[in-house]
């Protein structure tokens, strides 16, 4: 009688767990620590492989040490890029480096993307969107250009590709561009803001790139917000400094620019935090010195406007930004069970890429003055 | 001594070898393969090695040697196994090898892409043929369903053509190929951007393929658009280009077309002919290469190999003499001494190569003879 009972228990018990899977409340838990492994948890114990792999300050130290690029291609064999230069023919150039180390992030993530599951995979599309913003207008501005499309295209970062990338030459004016091109894509829901019957010049395009990116920001926000869990806790900083980093950006570079400062107010994202205080004083800024006086509010901030600037020994405020970034993305790692994991990793080493390149080109050019220049990671 | 439960009985030893022997006497103990080195440089860089050009231009030989054995194995060619293990090659042996390699590499190369170019006419050609084939039954379907005057859908085609025929230059068409995995994309964008002002029919060639780049089959479908006015005819093709379809210049008139189509097919065969005599070249060459391409291979691994050894040792001041550290089993010392001798003889160099036991504190690697 007995075996019976805990056979109608076990039972019951499954069926409570199966209901539970299937009941949208669970899409929460199944991200935090109980379920998460049962769908994700080969995907993070493969970028927790990679980051392991990640070039550390000696590998750095090495590398600055090069006289050529060929010493650079013989250490980086000793590292996790292993031979990927090995059947490169001909003399190697900084093109190729950059090319092959693109690609190898590109093999890694394509890689994660095909076995993931809704929620991750949704997180992971929504990684691609902000390359398809990228290539979007580098296409617009390279037919502005009278640029082939032949010739923009391989310049594409090769995340952001979708099927109708090729066909956004024929776009005169925005609504073109939504109505023809964008609205089968998953684009068209950031789209919204910016149709209009303007044609597109250089100074359209930049305000349709960061309308775009500002609602392709709030989106990402909300949908890590739903997520919910550990996903929220890690995530969410991140995007917000994202967006924190774009409107100073914004305000900096439109000092001197014909852009008005309502059409200014616009491009920022709402989701940082600096919203709304802080957005509604950089709106009204005028000159450097208001825009650090906002970024005093904010302890992070202040240390990061506090020595920068472009005189030698000190870093650009550029500079600042990415090492802040890298320093959320590395705490990333610190926490189990969420998705943070995966953008932080496509994050350090899109910057690893950066120093590499950077590193070659000072090597290429021979002039090593400014060498150390990289933000060093781990 | 030693057995299959307990490691041989391992000592340290330095080895003084002189410059000139140093390869040779190397490449002896390599064969015999009872010594494992120590590295006596662990601060040195990869790069900051003494032979670390030695190494580069093995590293470039056997990535020549990699590319041949690719095109090999695309050519479906067996590579014979040698009979016996090549000796290792004297280091005078890497310039001729080298030069060897360039050369074949580059033969290879140039037949490639001569057959590649010819792929891709042949390729043009063929689409160039369905393209012809298909607009001569279009138009004949459309003649038919406008003699009849039946069909609906086909109405409009024939509805076109007598507008194509009429206003001659206002309605024009285009006619293209490509790949199928975007006809479906390519046609809603084609809609949405002409705002429904072109009709498009398209059909799948049923051959099949060859991509001339990567040699893969590949599918596509032929697509002819009919437009009217310069600007749409514009956009048409700017959204083409953005497709990557190609558009062949296809002729009005049914008389140009059957010129155009027996034009075609005999091109088609010259170029089945020049590219049979192709490949049989590329297949002889690859050929000759198999039969030596293990070998090489060989010899090259076994000259990177000497020179990664060398790279461990350490190089006296007076650039003389190369001092290595290496643990040897105590009963083989005999078989490594005679090595030795063997190698400097060999090389016929003046000083002899000096092995000595050092006690050490280190702890011996595990060495099992089987």
């Amino acid at each position: 009688k007995s075996i019976s009972e805990l056979a109608r228990l076990t039972a019951s018990a499954i069926q409570v767990l199966c209901s539970l899977e299937r009941s949208p409340e669970v899409v929460n838990m199944a991200s935090s620590d109980m379920l998460f492994n049962v769908d994700n948890g080969y995907l993070e114990g493969l970028v927790r492989g990679f980051r392991g792999g990640i070039l550390a300050q000696t590998d750095y130290l090495n590398l600055t040490q090069c006289e050529t690029l060929e010493d650079l291609k013989l250490h980086l064999q000793s590292t996790d890029y292993g031979n990927f230069l090995q059947n490169e023919a001909g003399p190697l150039t900084v093109a190729v480096v950059d090319d092959k180390l693109r690609e190898k992030l590109v093999t890694e993530f394509t890689y994660f993307r095909n076995h993931s599951l809704p929620p991750l995979s949704q997180f992971f599309d929504f990684i691609t969107y902000g390359y398809m913003i990228d290539n979007i207008i580098l296409l617009i501005t390279g037919t502005l250009h009278n640029r082939s499309i032949s010739e923009l295209l391989p310049k594409c970062h090769p995340l952001g590709q979708f099927e109708e990338l090729g066909s956004l030459g024929i776009a005169q004016t925005a609504k073109d561009l939504y109505n023809a091109v964008l609205v089968d894509t998953p684009l068209a829901l950031f789209f919204q803001e910016c149709v209009s019957e303007q044609d597109l010049d250089e100074l359209h395009i930049e305000i349709i790139r960061n309308t775009l990116y500002k609602a392709y920001l709030e989106a990402f926000f909300e949908f890590c917000q739903s997520i919910g869990g550990s996903t929220a806790d890690m995530m969410l900083p991140i995007l917000q400094f994202e967006a924190d980093r774009r409107a100073f950006n914004i305000t900096i570079n439109s000092f001197g620019t014909e852009l008005g400062k309502d059409d200014r107010a616009k491009l920022f994202p709402r989701c940082g935090r600096l919203y709304p205080d802080g957005l509604s004083r950089l709106a009204k800024a005028d000159d450097y010195e208001q825009v650090r006086q906002v970024a005093e509010c904010y302890a992070e901030y202040a240390q990061l406007f506090d020595g920068a600037g472009t005189g030698p020994g000190e870093k650009t405020l550029e500079d600042r930004f990415f090492e802040y970034e890298v320093k959320l993305n590395m705490n990333a790692f610190m926490n189990q069970f969420h998705f943070g994991v995966f953008y932080a990793y496509v994050k350090l080493k899109e910057q690893e890429c950066r120093n590499i390149v950077w590193i070659s080109e000072c090597i290429a050019q021979q002039n090593r003055s400014k060498i150390d220049n990289y933000v060093p990671i781990f | 001594m030693g057995s299959l439960f307990r490691s041989e009985e391992m000592n340290l030893a330095q080895l003084y070898l002189q410059s000139d022997s140093a390869y040779h006497c190397l490449g002896e103990l390599g064969e015999l393969g009872l010594v494992q080195f120590r590295d006596l440089n662990p601060d040195v860089n990869a790069f900051n090695r003494r032979y670390v050009n030695e190494v580069r231009r093995c590293d470039e030989m056997e990535r020549r040697l990699r590319y041949l054995n690719k095109e090999i194995a695309k050519a479906d060619l067996k590579v014979l196994e040698d009979a016996e293990e090549p000796d290792v090659p004297l280091p005078s042996d890497m310039l001729e090898l080298e030069g060897q390699f360039e050369k074949l590499e580059a033969e290879i190369r140039e037949i490639n892409s001569n057959q590649e170019r010819l792929n891709r006419n042949c390729l043009e050609l063929t689409e160039l043929k369905h393209i012809i084939r298909q607009t001569v039954n279009f138009f004949a379907e459309a003649e038919q369903a406008f003699t009849a005057g039946v069909h609906f859908s086909m109405g409009e085609e024939a509805a076109l053509l007598e507008d194509a025929r009429n206003h001659g230059s206002q309605l024009g068409f285009m006619a293209g190929v490509i790949s199928r995995e975007r006809i479906q994309a390519f046609e809603r964008v084609m809609w949405r951007a002409c705002r429904g002002n072109v009709f498009m029919r398209h059909e799948p060639i049923d051959v099949e393929l060859t991509d001339p780049v990567s040699g893969e089959p590949i599918d596509k479908n032929v697509f002819i658009i009919f437009h009217q006015g310069d600007q749409l005819r514009s956009r048409v093709r700017k959204i083409c280009d953005g497709f990557r379809a190609t558009i062949y210049p296809c002729p009005e008139t049914a008389a140009e077309r059957r010129e155009i189509l027996m034009g075609v097919s005999t091109r088609i065969e010259d170029l089945s002919t020049i590219l049979s005599q192709t490949s049989d070249h590329r297949y002889r060459v690859l050929h000759a290469i198999g039969q030596n391409i293990r070998g090489w291979s060989t010899k090259v691994a076994k000259m990177k190999a000497i020179y990664h050894t060398l790279n461990l040792f350490d190089v006296d001041v007076a650039q003389q003499c190369l001092v290595g550290e290496c643990w040897c089993p105590l009963a083989d010392l005999d078989s490594i001494q005679y090595a030795l001798q063997t190698g400097h003889e060999r090389s016929g160099s003046s000083v002899q190569p000096i092995l000595h036991l050092m006690k050490t504190p280190l702890n011996p690697p595990t060495y099992n003879k089987v």
